[in-house]
């Protein structure tokens, strides 16, 4: 897994890429929560994103509780097939904010 | 006639297959029993090292069960054999008119021999057969396989405790036995020869030396791997459902009971040589 | 993913077993693809649950080769076992659930052995496999204080709490009412449509076999009578396979011979 953090009109967008198993998923978590701590918006770009465990999903969901706790946004962007079918295994696409593109989020939002 | 010629060779037999048969299995059992004490021995000191520990509060809840509720009962009965041993020891030394060494023979025969053993025989009623129960009824619900298919090493997670809890669980029991029995000794002592309790002291710990105690306890820390292992063994061994359970449970006990007090003969033994 | 679908992730081969000295299986073949659900069928006594003992690496064979993800289980060492189990999972038929521990603890247990996972995290990922299995809100509960069908799922939770390659389940409805059953059923084809997860079934439930199954073997006696898809297996003109589907008692020809040795004997 390796990842790459960038800010956009105010909001931080970590784009994460390849493999989120069990050894890498820790270091995606504190990634999220560093963003969300520090007091910024947080969009998760995930199309780079080959394949997620529920690890991962674990640290996407202890991030978007951190996020709604400190009342900041937090979306997921582009999330895949595979992953999408990880995440509505345990209805969690019923619950994060998710957008098909970055663009698409900003847009929403005007 | 023909019946009985044909049968008495084939009674024979059976009773020759089936002592046969014991011998082999008690071989078998010793054989499976140290292998489970030098695996619990291996989990106990590299297992750290290998990342995988065995569990400190395991460790805790095990000696909080072995002893805590153990503490009372076994002040009681140390308390009531010092004072037999007080009767018996008067009674016996009046003929001599040297009642007075009584004080000597509590001493010795507390820390030396009943201290040690009547915790073995009651930490083996009571937490052996616990230990047998409970393993066994793990192994029945299939728990002990979950155990080994998600790569938790039973005997790390199960016997390694269990054995350390009382190794150090009953030496210190043993240790409460003999301060209860020589209390015991004390309070009869000063009612019937009027010795005080101070005085009492005084005498037993002249008698006594370090090697007494330490006798004492070294077989306290056999009786708890005795009751620790045949519990465990007994437990993993157990067939047939819940009926099988009880069955192993008192086999647990008897057993550990029988291998304590053989072992105490033996150690008494090659100790006082 | 066409070409990876048909990889086998499990391969016996000619696997032999004794208990005691009665042999149990008598040369087994066996090769379950990735992404499959294989069920393995047969009446008390086929052979079934001791097949599924040696897969589990819980006995060691008296011949023959286990391959899981490609590693023998029959000869490797502990540590390679202890890696492979990582990617195991195992609902047992009655759930041995530890007795001791509370719903979500023991779904832990697998996560607490085997990662270094922040202490949240790890809960998190449980509680979503309880969610995954319809227990959510059930967590504190201890196992003596959940019902039949809910011991069952929660013991599906823990096997999956890794993400395991390979699911074994062992009677998935075996004790349990038809709609739980179903339920059951259902999760199945769910986890392995989301996780691509391997998965074999020990039952002798003909409808929730025929449901879930993409192939299904049939023990008897220790024998593989047929390894095939739902549709081959009703079409065969096997007697005692007919027999199964059918549940008619088998009625095979009785050897005279063989049949007053059995009653006179001794």
């Amino acid at each position: 897994m390796s990842y790459n953090q960038r800010q956009h009109e105010g909001v931080s967008i970590i784009e994460l890429s390849g493999e989120i198993d069990l050894s890498q998923s820790p270091i995606a978590r504190q990634q999220i929560l560093g963003v969300i701590e520090s007091g910024q918006d947080l969009l998760v770009d995930m199309a780079a994103v080959s394949y997620i465990d529920s690890s991962g999903v674990a640290s996407l969901v202890e991030g978007y509780q951190a996020a709604r706790k400190n009342q900041r946004q937090f979306a997921l962007v582009a999330v895949s097939n595979s992953a999408m079918s990880v995440l509505s295994l345990a209805r969690l696409d019923q619950v994060f904010p998710i957008y098909a593109s970055v663009d698409a989020y900003f847009q929403q939002d005007d | 006639m023909t019946e009985a010629s044909t049968s008495w060779p084939a009674k024979a037999h059976s009773g020759v297959e089936q002592l046969g048969r014991l011998s082999v299995r008690t071989v078998e059992e010793l054989g499976y029993t140290g292998a489970l004490l030098i695996e619990s021995l291996y989990w106990i000191i590299i297992g750290p090292f290998k990342r995988q520990p065995i569990s400190v509060p395991a460790v805790f809840a095990q000696m909080m069960s072995i002893g805590i509720a153990a503490a009372p009962i076994i002040f009681i009965l140390s308390f009531a054999i010092g004072v037999m041993l007080a009767i018996q020891g008067i009674h016996s030394l009046k003929t001599f008119g040297a009642e007075s060494q009584v004080v000597v023979g509590i001493a010795l025969s507390v820390t030396r021999e009943f201290g040690p053993l009547i915790t073995g025989i009651l930490v083996a009623g009571r937490s052996g057969s616990a230990l047998a129960a409970r393993i066994a009824t793990m192994q029945v619900s299939q728990e002990v396989d979950a155990l080994r298919v998600m790569g938790i090493n039973p005997v790390r997670y199960l016997v390694a405790p269990a054995l350390l809890a009382m190794l150090v669980m009953v030496p210190t029991l043993t240790f409460l036995a003999d301060l209860a029995g020589l209390f015991g000794g004390a309070v009869y002592t000063s009612v019937e020869l009027g010795l005080s309790y101070t005085a009492y002291l005084d005498r037993s710990l002249a008698a006594l030396s370090v090697n007494d105690l330490s006798q004492g306890l070294v077989k306290s820390g056999v009786f708890a791997t005795i009751i620790a292992l045949v519990g465990v063994s007994n437990g993993f061994q157990v067939s047939g459902g819940a009926e099988g359970v009880g069955r192993v449970t008192t086999r647990a006990v008897v057993l550990s009971i029988s291998y304590i007090v053989i072992a105490d003969m033996i150690f008494t033994y090659f100790l006082n040589r | 993913m066409n070409a990876t679908l048909h990889q086998p992730v499990i391969e016996i081969d000619k696997l032999v077993t004794h208990y005691g000295t009665t042999e149990i299986l008598h040369g087994i073949d066996l090769e379950v693809h990735e992404g499959e659900i294989m069920i393995i069928m047969g009446g008390s006594g086929s052979g079934k649950s001791t097949l599924l003992r040696y897969l589990l690496g819980l006995g060691i064979p008296t011949s023959g080769s286990i391959r899981l993800l490609g590693q023998d289980i029959t000869r490797c060492d502990a540590d390679a076992m202890y890696q492979l189990r990582r990617n195991m999972g195992v609902a047992f038929q009655g759930g041995a659930l530890l007795s001791s521990l509370s719903v979500v603890e023991n779904v832990m247990l697998p996560l607490r052995e085997h990662t270094k996972l922040d202490e949240k995290t790890m809960r998190i990922m449980a509680r979503m496999k309880l969610e995954v299995v319809n227990l959510g809100g059930y967590e504190d509960m201890m196992p003596a204080e959940l019902s039949g069908g809910m011991i069952k799922r929660a013991a599906l939770a823990r096997a999956i709490v890794m993400d395991p390659k390979l699911l074994f389940f062992d009677e998935p409805s075996a004790g349990l009412d038809p709609v739980v059953a179903a339920e059951l059923d259902e999760l199945i084809l769910r986890l392995r449509d989301a996780m691509g997860m391997t998965i074999v079934v020990v039952t002798h439930e003909l409808d929730s076999a025929f449901k879930i199954a993409d192939r299904i073997t049939v023990l008897d006696r220790g024998h593989i009578l047929i390894t095939d898809t739902v549709t081959a297996l009703r079409a065969s003109d096997n007697e005692r396979i007919q027999s199964l589907l059918n549940r008619t008692p088998s009625k095979e020809r009785l050897e005279a011979d063989a049949y007053m040795d059995r009653l006179t004997a001794g």
